[in-house]
């Protein structure tokens, strides 16, 4: 898959513990199924600092605001359970997303 | 006979960037992770205490001297460097214990799930470092490595049981169905949070109050971001150390030393949480091979699954507490420094505030005006708490071969330093020996206890921590997942 790469910004609480753990394995799933895609992380309390060029949000807590890009909360990849389903939302997310 | 000896003495005096990184490669072989996976993650861990180690340095080779020249100068005597929760877990996972932690707290929730007294299947297997640091502390108090570990999974039970009990007033404030957070540090605030409220349930006035987390995030602005908050009080800790003082150079060298200071302490701010997403990383293949290890033991049941307190603290109360209970942790330490009782100086783990009341929030409600009470007073106890346990920190850190800039150098975090539930079971058993024994077995029996009364009147023991009140519960108490 050509083209810019797109970029999700993965937010938690700590901006290190979960959100570090969603990162990898979000980058990892996409990577194996071709995406070209960039993962930063962050605070949820930083996220309107890191939004340059973020084409998707992905977060395991609560994030309030409207930052004009897709919002996913999932706390799949931390439990195991719904870990596709959660990918295929973020799949769907990307693919519409503006470029 | 002397080979062995030999061959032990060499394994021991690995330290922990070595001796770490491959007992957990074994064990993540032994959970089922692919080994060129598990060697990666394992020598990843062993890099990010490499980085960890320089930014301690960092951090008290630069404000350890600072807080010393300021304790001299201004009689306010905080020399007790707090070096955030990030080193504290380094410290307590690079311990003797902690290299044992995951299939100890492991097998203590295997057990307490397959005996019915949790429903909360942990795979936060990060946070098991709090349960290790505990053990760590004893460890250094006794040397008496059955009883630590034993220390370490009676911490790791507890954690088990306020899960359980808090998951419902959790999972409603938060809006997290099916999960329950068996967190070392957020969940030992609830026994005080519970109270607390209570009585200020009881003062007339107070009891009305509440404020608006949205206006108070909006209010501190730019100066809640750690970094920046480094650089602000390294200038003040800065000026009150070396601002006019003679012996330090001219004032453009007092000058120099001030700034150099701040950005020393912005870089520390924003280093020390990526050198331990480093670390993270690294427990990724591990911690997840432990997760699917778990849910294959238990296919087919239902629980909660207990998960790590970051996951609550993105909630705008949190934030807000955070923000409102930094000041107060700085004014309380003075405070309490110039009683004589504290001398912790609260740095690195000012970002972790937050953490502190997530899930007594809701006990309260979300209520902030709340929050901010029980915060003082947890905050002014853990202050005490921390100077007291400081000498163990240090130790504990020390025996992980972590370096102290120089000797004498003392260090604390508020996670878990000063931590209630920390210092409780600590206490218990620092003595060792039989009587260590036996206060640990009070301990046990007293857990059973307390989990068979809460098994019998569940409803309402999780009412009074946040849950639905008894009328509104119909069947269920909590909402649970299959796995």
């Amino acid at each position: 898959m050509a083209g810019k790469p797109k970029t999700i910004l993965v937010a938690c609480g700590t901006g290190i513990a979960t959100s570090t753990v969603v990162a990898n394995l979000v980058e990892e799933a996409l990577r194996d199924r071709g995406f070209n895609i960039h993962v930063k992380q962050c605070k949820v309390a930083e996220v309107q600092a890191h939004l340059d060029g973020v084409d998707l949000i992905v977060t395991t807590t609560q994030l309030s605001g409207n930052f004009g890009v897709p919002i996913i909360k999932t706390l799949a990849f931390l439990t195991g359970i719904g870990k596709e389903d959660a990918l295929k939302q973020i799949i769907d997310a990307l693919n519409t997303a503006k470029v | 006979m002397q080979w062995f000896f030999d061959a032990l003495n060499f394994i021991t005096g690995l330290g922990a960037t070595v001796m770490l990184p491959i007992v957990l490669f074994l064990i993540g072989l032994i959970l089922g992770a692919k080994p060129a996976r598990a060697f990666r993650a394992a020598v990843t861990i062993g890099v990010a205490f490499v980085g960890i180690n320089l930014v301690i340095g960092l951090l008290t080779g630069s404000l350890g001297p600072a807080a010393q020249a300021m304790a001299t100068r201004t009689g306010v005597k905080m020399d007790i460097v707090d070096v955030g929760w990030p080193a504290a877990a380094a410290i307590a996972f690079g311990g003797e214990v902690g290299k044992w932690i995951i299939p100890l707290a492991l097998g203590v929730n295997i057990l307490m799930l397959l005996i019915k007294a949790t429903k909360t299947l942990n795979v936060d297997i990060w946070n098991f470092w709090h349960f290790a640091f505990t053990g760590g502390l004893v460890y250094w108090a006794t040397n008496n490595m059955a009883l630590s570990l034993a220390v370490a999974a009676l911490n790791a039970a507890i954690a088990l049981f306020l899960a359980d009990w808090t998951a419902p007033g959790v999972q409603k404030l938060y809006g997290l169905p099916g999960i329950s957070i068996p967190h070392g540090f957020t969940a030992a605030y609830v026994p005080f949070g519970i109270p607390l409220n209570m009585l200020i349930d009881k003062i007339p006035g107070l009891n009305k109050l509440e404020a608006d987390p949205e206006t108070i995030r909006k209010r501190f602005g730019v100066i809640g971001e750690p970094m920046v908050m480094g650089v602000i009080l390294g200038i003040i800790i800065g000026m009150l150390a070396y601002l006019g003082d003679a012996a330090v150079g001219t004032l453009g060298v007092q000058i120099q030393k001030i700034l150099a200071l701040a950005i020393s302490l912005g870089a520390v701010m924003l280093l020390m949480p990526r050198m331990v997403s480093i670390l993270m990383e690294g427990l990724i293949p591990i911690s997840q091979a432990a997760g699917e290890f778990m849910q294959r033991r238990f296919q087919g049941g239902t629980f909660y699954i207990g998960l790590d307190s970051a996951v609550l603290v993105g909630h705008p109360s949190a934030i807000a507490l955070g923000l409102i209970l930094s000041p107060i942790t700085i004014a309380l330490a003075i405070g309490l420094s110039a009683l004589g009782v504290n001398r912790v100086l609260p740095f690195a783990d000012l970002a972790v505030l937050p953490f502190l009341l997530a899930m007594v929030a809701p006990v309260t409600r979300g209520n902030i005006v709340r929050g901010s009470i029980i915060g003082t007073i947890v905050i002014a106890l853990g202050l005490i708490i921390g100077t007291v346990m400081a000498p163990a920190h240090t130790g504990a850190a020390i025996a992980a071969n972590f370096t102290m800039p120089f000797a004498g150098a003392t260090i604390s975090s508020i996670c878990d330093g000063t931590n209630p539930l920390t210092f409780l079971l600590y206490s218990m058993t620092r003595g060792g020996g039989g009587l260590g024994w036996i206060l640990w077995a009070v301990g046990v029996v007293v857990l059973g206890g307390v989990i068979y009364l809460y098994k019998k009147n569940s409803v309402k023991w999780e009412a009074i921590a946040g849950g639905p009140q008894p009328e509104e519960v119909a069947e269920e108490e909590g909402e649970l997942v299959r796995v």
